[in-house]
């Protein structure tokens, strides 16, 4: 699940991605301490080898579809489909989407959210991974899941800078952490 | 580091060149106008379909065919339009009234499901960038709102057509002295993309250029900008 397991142990381009990652205390709330990987975008090689290990993972798994989550996921995405040659999908919170979508809801701390995609924007058969900067329950992968498989398209994996081990989620499937262990072993001692 | 000539100024105000070694030219000679889809002499019609394939876009054009072919040509000078226009051009959906009544939203999502027309989109500004000594590149959130970026951040107001919005920016993430670009995916009164200029330019970093995918002609938008360049692929009306 985390890049340690995945056979990218010692990555030398794993620490510097996640030193570059800053945590804000109490953001959006009291009690929260925020992964803010808007540092990791301004340093040109973290920025560039966190693109590099997704790419040199999916380039030859025939992915024709990357499914970014809004907002974060825009930021990995883009970058990541044009290496491998897939389209790009925004998955968007309601009503960004002009034109036809389908909708999938998904469960909040408290109350629920929404994620929405284009109809048509994915064809049945077309092979698909996931893109966020971090998962924490997976409510938000999940929905993103079930969107791309009501448009019948295969979901290979999902993918997150980020994962937060101390949340236990429930998946509905198996997903790839790209987790960072230094980060994680950092998160805990402040 | 150097930041007197680099305070906020309106929109009217004259910027001092950059040295001459990384002057990119003027965008209107640069501006790349589509030719609209399909066209075929008549004036073309604006069609909106769900169907992202058997249905280009067509930008509606407002003027003559033969009133377009004289500012091709005149566009052509020594610069021929680039072949991927066209292609960029009818990747992008035109969907009415959205988000509200009477407004011709260009949707750029199509372009990102057509691998070749997003490639050559990236392609195109990266060619033009990649050796003017550029370090940042500011993305504009659309209808952005503030109180998304953790930290510490300034901010800066722009006018809707209906009240106002705020932008903002980390502090510290950018340098004075920087050489940026501004880039977002369409420019239409200019009120956005002003304010993105603004909060650089407040602390110092020298806009070089703001890049958009579309320009929609008739706001005023690159008045609104000024003298500050402007460098756009696809032209819609």
């Amino acid at each position: 699940m985390f890049a340690a397991e995945n056979g990218l142990k010692g990555d030398p381009r794993l620490q510097g991605i996640s030193e570059a990652i800053r945590v804000v205390p109490h953001f959006p709330k009291p009690g929260i301490m925020f992964q803010d990987i808007t540092t990791l975008l301004l340093d040109h090689k973290a920025f560039k080898d966190t693109v590099d290990i997704f790419v040199d993972r999916y380039r030859d798994m025939d992915i024709s579809v990357v499914a970014g989550v809004e907002a974060r996921g825009f930021m990995f995405g883009p970058a990541i489909a044009l290496a491998i040659g897939a389209k790009f999908v925004p998955l968007r919170k309601p009503r960004k989407l002009p034109g036809k979508v389908i909708s999938e809801a998904y469960e909040l701390e408290y109350g629920t959210d929404c994620l929405e995609m284009h109809v048509g924007a994915v064809k049945p058969g077309e092979r698909a991974i996931v893109i966020d900067d971090l998962v924490a329950t997976g409510g938000t992968l999940s929905a993103a899941i079930r969107l791309l498989e009501r448009s019948e398209a295969e979901v290979v994996e999902c993918a997150c800078v980020i994962g937060l081990r101390e949340v236990k989620g429930q998946l509905r499937i198996a997903v790839n952490y790209r987790s960072l262990s230094m980060k994680m072993l950092r998160h805990r001692l402040t | 580091m150097m930041r007197g000539s680099l305070l906020p100024r309106c929109s009217n105000s004259i910027f001092p060149p950059p040295p001459n070694s990384n002057r990119l030219q003027p965008p209107s000679l640069k501006r790349l106008s589509a030719p609209t889809a399909a066209s075929s002499g008549a004036q073309s019609r604006l069609t909106f379909s769900q169907n992202y394939r058997t249905a280009p876009n067509r930008l509606r054009c407002s003027v003559s065919e033969s009133q377009w072919k004289q500012d091709r040509e005149m566009a052509t000078g020594d610069e021929q339009q680039d072949p991927r226009i066209a292609g960029i051009s009818s990747a992008i959906r035109v969907i009415p009234n959205f988000p509200k009544p009477g407004i011709m939203f260009q949707d750029i999502t199509t372009m990102l499901l057509d691998t070749k027309a997003f490639k050559d989109t990236i392609d195109l500004f990266v060619e033009r960038y990649r050796d003017k000594n550029i370090s940042v590149v500011a993305g504009v959130e659309a209808r952005g709102k503030p109180n998304k970026l953790p930290g510490e951040v300034i901010s800066e107001e722009y006018s809707l057509e209906y009240g106002t919005d705020k932008m903002e920016m980390h502090v510290g993430a950018v340098e004075a002295g920087e050489r940026a670009l501004v880039i977002d995916d369409l420019i239409a009164t200019g009120g956005t993309l002003c304010a993105a200029v603004k909060l650089l330019e407040r602390v110092g970093v020298n806009v070089v250029e703001c890049a958009c995918v579309i320009e929609l002609l008739g706001l005023k938008g690159r008045e609104r900008l000024g003298d500050r360049p402007l460098f756009v692929l696809v032209n819609a009306t």
